[in-house]
């Protein structure tokens, strides 16, 4: 068998582990360890395995993600996140489909001190949904309006995929966190405006909440001040260059730790818990990267991703019809597998192409999360939509899923922006960077 | 089954037990660095070989939450496909993937003990402070036998579960 037969096949047995429902991570690497082990020595690979996991679990650019990720469990435990919605619906909750707006902004708000998706939908559906219920939302507006605006969580910095990404091909994480600004911003805009239009249009399925006045406005703000001065602290520091991403995280883990403390939210047990399931989200983060180094090994022998880059280079079509092939083939792909892990495993394959093809690997980091985030709320595998079937149980996730097509919509027309104006996500870091 | 369970709950004991190691290791990466960042910024003075400390705290953050991880089920998995299976052909395909993964791990355990002992032959240490890279190579090694155990036991449940039918 050559080693590109070699390759196609390593790519079939992993494929078929992850339908068995494998861990994706222990796939990569059983999938890496016996395709090496066919194309070297069974001796080499072994070594390759122990050397792939020391190294990997024990890479200091690595610790970014436990740091980041720990920032969030604290900011989830810490009870932020519920200022951060009282605050927008004390501003927005009066008018009609005001409450779904304050879901939003709040959303928007969280992805920037968080860089989950299930997080940031867990806790504003905790929080938005029992409001929104109180007040006769629609269920179809209420849970499709949290699952989506929770995937802001992973194109808002910080973001935990964009952090893998920058990690596995070597690109700057300050760029990509800035990349991720502005088509953030853009996004929570349309979504913000796609419930406007929803509740313009029938006005039924998002009734006024009750008035505030101009004096609780005011002190309603107070509500996002952590919220600013931890963003401002850990992704201002990274952009100014007085932290390592590393170190933004730790300050950022310190600074939500220290507010939930100061705002008696974080007890002993309380704490212990966050930093339990932060631990245990960054193991599996790091293990799936692991069992991505060791695939990418076996991938490197076999020759796959650069006979891929010269075919693709030579077809007589234009880069931008290969890169919307691409962008299909995440589209679709994040329909089967939790974005992180399908990032994690084509990029080894497609990011050679991508160089080849004189993209901007910042701009295409933004636009796979930005796919990504499809996937997190497109069924059968839509984390975010399981997320908030948890929360709310009593409703159907059919229900769900048709509450969720009206942001899919604006997800997609943000995706065609970027692909035409790829300045979206390439000025900030230009401009910062300059 | 009363063994098998009795198996499960060890396991559970002692991942459970073992995961505190790696808390305490996670937390101690948060506490150096932050603690870098104002010796350094604030003081001038930043906290000297931070790095290989949390180089090495966050190898044993990682692999001693290796078997709670798996244990609780967080490990990310494709799940659209496999429910679509009769009963009977997805716990033999249960049985197939937890050999696998039994398989993996007791892989991984034993390369590390003897990637540490390499490391302690070669007295290789961490870059800055000098820190024996071997004795955490070990503790990698020892976190990996209880996600062995686990995947024993599921093994051994997928088995009796294909018997049973």
């Amino acid at each position: 068998m050559s080693p590109e037969t070699a390759g196609i096949a390593g790519i079939g047995l992993l494929i078929l582990l992850f339908l068995f429902r494998m861990p994706v991570a222990f796939a990569m690497a059983f999938a890496g360890l016996a395709g090496f082990a066919y194309l070297s020595d069974v001796e080499s690979a072994l070594t390759l395995l122990a050397q792939d996991i020391f190294e990997t679990l024990s890479a200091y650019p690595l610790s970014v993600i436990p740091m980041f990720i720990l920032m969030g469990s604290f900011a989830f435990a810490s009870g932020i996140s519920r200022r951060l919605y009282m605050s927008s619906y004390t501003w927005f909750g009066q008018w009609p489909g005001g409450l779904t707006v304050a879901t939003v902004l709040a959303c928007s708000g969280f992805a920037a001190i968080c860089g989950s998706t299930a997080a940031t939908a867990a806790t504003m559906g905790k929080i938005a949904l029992p409001e929104m219920k109180k007040y006769g939302y629609n269920d179809v507006l209420a849970t499709g309006t949290v699952a989506s605006a929770g995937t802001l969580g992973i194109l808002i910095p910080p973001s935990t995929v964009l952090i893998v990404y920058g990690i596995l091909t070597e690109e700057s994480i300050g760029r990509l966190f800035i990349a991720g600004v502005l088509p953030g911003i853009i996004l929570s805009l349309f979504f913000v405006a796609t419930v406007v239009l929803i509740c313009l249009r029938k006005p039924e399925l998002g009734p006024s909440g009750p008035p505030t006045t101009w004096a609780q406005k005011v002190r309603a703000v107070t509500g996002i001040v952590e919220t600013i001065t931890l963003f401002l602290l850990t992704i201002g520091g990274l952009f100014l260059g007085l932290f390592s991403p590393t170190q933004a995280g730790a300050v950022g883990a310190s600074g939500a730790l220290f507010i939930g403390m100061i705002r008696r939210q974080l007890r002993l047990k309380k704490t212990v818990d966050a930093a339990k399931d932060g631990l245990r989200t960054a193991c599996m983060v790091l293990f799936i990267i692991a069992g991505a180094t060791i695939f990418g090994h076996f991938l490197s022998i076999s020759n796959i991703p650069f006979v891929l880059a010269e075919w693709i280079e030579g077809l007589p079509i234009p880069p931008m019809a290969i890169m919307s092939v691409i962008i299909v083939i995440y589209f679709i792909g994040g329909f089967f597998m939790d974005s992180m892990a399908l990032i994690v495993v084509t990029i080894p394959i497609f990011f050679p192409v991508v160089v080849k093809l004189g993209f901007d690997p910042i701009w295409f980091g933004v636009m796979i999360v930005l796919v990504g985030e499809m996937g997190v709320i497109t069924p059968p595998v839509g984390v975010n939509v399981f997320v908030i079937k948890g929360i709310a149980p009593e409703i159907p996730l059919y229900t769900i899923f048709k509450g969720i097509l009206p942001f899919l919509a604006a997800l997609i027309v943000l995706t065609i922006l970027l692909m035409i104006f790829p300045d979206i996500a390439t000025l900030l870091p230009s401009l910062v960077y300059h | 089954m009363k063994n098998l369970d009795t198996f499960k709950k060890f396991n559970r004991k002692v991942s459970m037990g073992i995961e505190w190691v790696g808390l305490v290791a996670l937390v101690l990466m948060m506490v150096i660095t932050t603690v870098d960042v104002i010796g350094a910024k604030v003081f001038l003075s930043p906290v000297f070989g931070s790095i290989d400390i949390m180089m090495l705290a966050q190898l044993v953050a990682m692999a001693f939450a290796a078997a709670s991880t798996l244990l609780i089920g967080r490990h990310i998995q494709v799940e659209f496909f496999f429910p679509l299976l009769p009963k009977r052909a997805q716990a033999f395909m249960n049985g197939i993937v937890h050999l696998l993964g039994f398989v993996l791990f007791v892989l991984i355990a034993w390369q590390l003990f003897i990637y540490g002992h390499d490391l302690q032959t070669w007295r290789e240490v961490s870059p800055t402070v000098r820190i024996p890279l071997h004795p955490v190579a070990y503790a990698a090694a020892f976190a990996c036998i209880p996600v062995c155990l686990i995947y024993l036991s599921l093994l051994v449940e997928s088995v009796l579960k294909v018997l049973k039918r």
